[in-house]
């Protein structure tokens, strides 16, 4: 899986395109879509002879993280909603931590795809004048700013200067006992602390990214640890939970005192989570895992807001949309399905890879050729990335036509309270969850492209506003330059214009419902 | 047989299941193959349910002729009446008989586990079928396990269903449209497992997609219309008309390498999910889901050596059997048996045949 934060590719002084890869025979350099061709720009990897795992146990997660100027004044952002930041990426992190099923994914609240949509037009030109200018730095500077890709591989974490050409990570932190199986990244962590790491062994450290990069040796400097049972090693703070009674229910158990970390444990469901997301305003957290379900959860309630079964086998990745109002979940049935917070079921399954899907994502960056700005025709491009190394990307076309197909009899929708979207409560309970839909049942998409894109089982995908990023399980990383960085030059106001009127465009109480682009089932 | 049982059942500890008898089997010279797919047999269900039964029934006819299912129901019961809870048992007499009935088996070279399965499964359904006939023929006035009696003289018989068959068999049917006059021609076949072809990276859902993909028949390949009386081209189509009980799925990962003039094994990575739904089945049977519930590898980066062991699913754990041993692993350990996706590698553990268990409907 992948984060985004603020993630930010500058465009390349020189546009050649990259000679090709010696490790990914047989594998073109670009693919086509309708919009234009996406070019291969960078590859970055490690050396084989840094690792040292073990076969078929590697899990590839990448996180984009954008250092600033150190005398960079306090950021534009993080302050516009009514938490703090800093906080909120240790609770999050803390709540989902120990629960005892091997959970593989962390997140910032606020930090990694946690951008709030009133705040994500600043926080995103923000980071663009930093990362243009980083673009006149030819050596890396660690004590400067700059775009890092972070991501793990066996027993070690690589980091990688995005916009530097070199293939070889700038630096490794390798850990002995254990695999590191996730991190995250906040850029506006209070105390420096801005990279948050988690092993299979249920350990969590958080570190500065900018001090790991400042030290020369392959170990974590100046980590925080957190362990297993809930105790930070420099702290005498105590919160060991209660064991887990039940461990087919969902409980949340909160630490005895305020200032201890974790503060919550929540115990979600038997088996393995496999991927965890915050919806971009933090209210909702959604959970896939080994049992084939996706949950979603009001994050400040606690409580299960709906969810469902895959159709079947386990879910791998899962992702939200800009505006919260659909979840993409890919797992073991080979397919997308895309689930709507509105109807509070699948509303379509995206048929296309031939294995599992293991990382799929909004391409929040992307607008459709037909927006007029009037919102009245919408369309969502998403990409998904499987075991089978493709590359699929999917439209999903949006119709403001308001004719809901089950409207209630007797007329006028039924609304319950604190829901803004209530006419399809009487159809789908609160709080409750589907289990596998019926085939026939479900409208099926077809991808707009597909693309083999490594010779490896991909692990990972991520948008950025001037690219793809796409990475395989042994920890190759490639960079595809969107059509309209590599054939005009972007400029940042016109990128910046772009993500506020995608923000806007989705007027909140009007249905939208599902176009024609999605066809009948196929059988 | 002491160490390795007493880790297991320390492994275990009181979550060891009640009545059940986890034992490796005895190595008599490369019959790894053998008590793979019979480790994977044990732990079917209704395969195990209906031999210890037949073995219950059997016991009067103490004399009866030995045959290959006796010696299967045999070692069966010997397994499930230990006393102790792990161990090894050598299912000698059963490898012997083997031995004796099929020239194939004989030799001390390696040989192929689907192979053997499909020669037990179809050894099995003889003898039940020769034995309902006996019955029928001593007893012609009823039959005792609701099987139709044979008419006569009659041209048509009616084809005895075993349990064998109840348990393993699904009905594949064969769509042929012409492409002249539209008209569809299904031919029904039956079957006892799948074999699949494999490409590199993808999953058996994608492998049974392309068994059921649409072919056409053209040129040399044309197809004889009864209504247009001449070969015409035609698009094929296989389909699942009745899924089995119990899923059987080869992998085809022994291929004949025309250049090479020998069978060449695919390493491929192929995933396999512990739960499954068909997707060329008929209308009727969409949806129904499957478990998996055991997996017999092969070992080895050819097709003339190597060893094969089988992973079983056995309430709720997962077991690793090698032979004689028997260890516990995490189910995500199945895992690392899909495959491998470059062409050397380290890693030569690779499912072979995959069992999985109907759910039924939904
Ligand atoms: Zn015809």
């Amino acid at each position: 899986m992948m984060n985004t934060s603020n993630g930010m590719i500058s465009a390349p002084s020189s546009s050649s395109s990259p000679a090709a890869n010696p490790q990914s025979p047989g594998i073109k350099t670009y693919f086509k879509t309708p919009e234009g061709k996406y070019k291969l720009h960078y590859e970055k990897t490690h050396s084989s002879g840094l690792l040292h795992y073990a076969h078929g146990k590697t899990v590839t997660q990448v996180t984009l993280a954008q250092l600033k100027e150190r005398a960079a004044p306090s950021t534009p952002t993080g302050t516009s909603s009514g938490y703090s930041a800093s906080s909120g990426f240790r609770s999050a992190t803390a709540r989902l931590l120990g629960t005892g099923n091997g959970n593989r994914a962390l997140s910032f609240v606020g930090g990694n795809g946690g951008g709030k949509n009133v705040s994500a037009s600043s926080r995103i030109s923000g980071s663009f004048a930093a990362s243009n200018s980083s673009t006149s730095m030819t050596n890396t500077n660690f004590d400067g700013k700059g775009t890092y890709l972070v991501f793990n591989v066996g027993d070690a974490v690589f980091i990688c200067d995005l916009n530097s050409q070199d293939k070889d990570p700038v630096k490794s932190i390798h850990f002995s006992n254990s695999n590191p199986m996730c991190h995250a990244f906040n850029p506006d962590a209070k105390d420096g602390h801005d990279l948050l790491i988690g092993l299979n062994s249920g350990d969590v450290y958080t570190v500065s990214l900018r001090q790991q990069l400042q030290d020369v040796s392959k170990k974590l400097v100046g980590a925080l640890h957190y362990n297993k049972d809930g105790s930070n090693k420099e702290g005498a703070t105590d919160s060991t939970f209660p064991a887990i009674r039940d461990p087919t229910q969902f409980t949340v158990d909160k630490a005895k005192y305020s200032k201890s970390n974790p503060v919550a444990r929540w115990h979600i469901c038997q088996g393995s989570i496999n991927s965890i997301a915050f919806s971009y305003d933090g209210s909702h957290l959604a959970t896939v895992g080994r049992d084939g379900y996706l949950r979603i959860f009001d994050f400040s309630t606690q409580k299960l807001v709906c969810g469902g079964k895959s159709y079947y086998g386990a879910l791998l990745c899962c992702s939200w949309s800009m505006d919260g109002k659909y979840i993409l979940t890919g797992g073991e049935d080979d397919l997308v399905q895309v689930w709507s917070m509105e109807d509070r079921k699948v509303v379509a399954w995206g048929e296309g890879h031939n294995s599992w899907v293991s990382g799929v994502a909004f391409d929040s960056y992307w607008s459709s050729p037909n927006t007029d700005g009037s919102g009245e025709h919408v369309m969502y491009r998403f990409g998904s990335v499987g075991q089978d190394t493709q590359l699929l990307l999917w439209d999903l076309e949006m119709d403001e036509i308001v004719v809901p197909l089950r409207r209630p009899p007797g007329g006028s929708p039924t609304y319950s309270t604190g829901s803004q979207s209530a006419h399809w409560d009487n159809v789908i309970p609160m709080g409750t969850l589907q289990p596998a839909p019926c085939k026939r049942d479900v409208p099926k998409l077809s991808p707009v492209i597909a693309h083999r894109v490594h010779t490896e089982p991909l692990s990972g995908l991520m948008f950025t506003q001037e690219s793809v990023v796409t990475a395989c399980r042994e920890g190759h990383i490639k960079i595809w330059t969107r059509p309209s960085v590599s054939e005009t030059q972007s400029n940042s106001s016109e990128a910046t214009s772009t993500i506020a009127l995608l923000s806007t465009s989705f007027p909140k109480d009007n249905k939208a419902s599902l176009s024609s682009k999605i066809v009948g089932s196929i059988i | 047989m002491g160490a390795a049982g007493s880790k297991l059942e320390k492994a275990l500890g009181d979550q060891f299941p009640e009545g059940e008898r986890y034992f490796g089997f005895e190595n008599f010279g490369n019959t790894c193959y053998c008590n793979s797919v019979l480790q994977a047999l044990y732990f079917c269900a209704p395969f195990r349910e209906q031999l210890l039964e037949y073995c219950a029934n059997n016991k009067s006819v103490a004399d009866a002729e030995e045959n290959l299912l006796t010696c299967l129901a045999d070692l069966f019961s010997q397994i499930s009446s230990q006393k102790k809870k792990t161990g090894v048992i050598a299912p000698k007499r059963f490898v012997q008989r083997l031995k004796k009935q099929n020239e194939l088996f004989r030799s001390y070279m390696h040989q192929d586990a689907h192979e053997f399965l499909n020669y037990l499964l179809n050894e099995l359904v003889d003898i039940l079928e020769k034995e309902a006939k006996g019955t029928k023929t001593d007893n012609e006035s009823s039959s005792s396990n609701g099987l139709k009696v044979p008419q006569a003289n009659g041209v048509h018989k009616e084809p005895i269903v075993t349990w064998v068959h109840k348990i393993f068999q699904g009905i594949l049917t064969n769509e042929t449209r012409c492409l002249r006059c539209e008209t569809v021609t299904a031919r029904d076949e039956t079957f006892l497992d799948l074999s699949l072809d494999i490409e590199q990276n993808s999953s058996i859902t994608s492998c049974l997609k392309n068994f059921s993909s649409t072919e056409t028949l053209h040129a040399e390949d044309k197809f004889f219309c009864d209504k247009c009386c001449s070969l015409q081209e035609a698009q094929k189509r296989m389909k699942i008309k009745k899924p089995p009980h119990i899923l059987v799925i080869h992998l085809k990962r022994f291929k004949y390498m025309e250049q090479l003039g020998r069978y060449k094994k695919l390493s491929y990575r192929v995933v396999f999910p512990l739960e499954l739904k068909l997707s060329n089945t008929v209308e009727e049977y969409v949806d129904i889901e499957y478990s998996l519930f055991a997996v017999v590898v092969h070992v080895g980066s050819g097709p003339n050596h190597g060893h094969y062991v089988s992973l079983v699913k056995s309430h709720n754990h997962w077991l690793f059997f090698d032979d004689e041993n028997v260890e516990m692993i995490e189910e995500s350990a199945v895992q690392t048996f899909f495959g491998s996706s470059q062409e050397y590698s380290s890693n030569t553990d690779h499912g072979y045949i995959l069992f999985y268990e109907s759910l039924g409907t939904r």
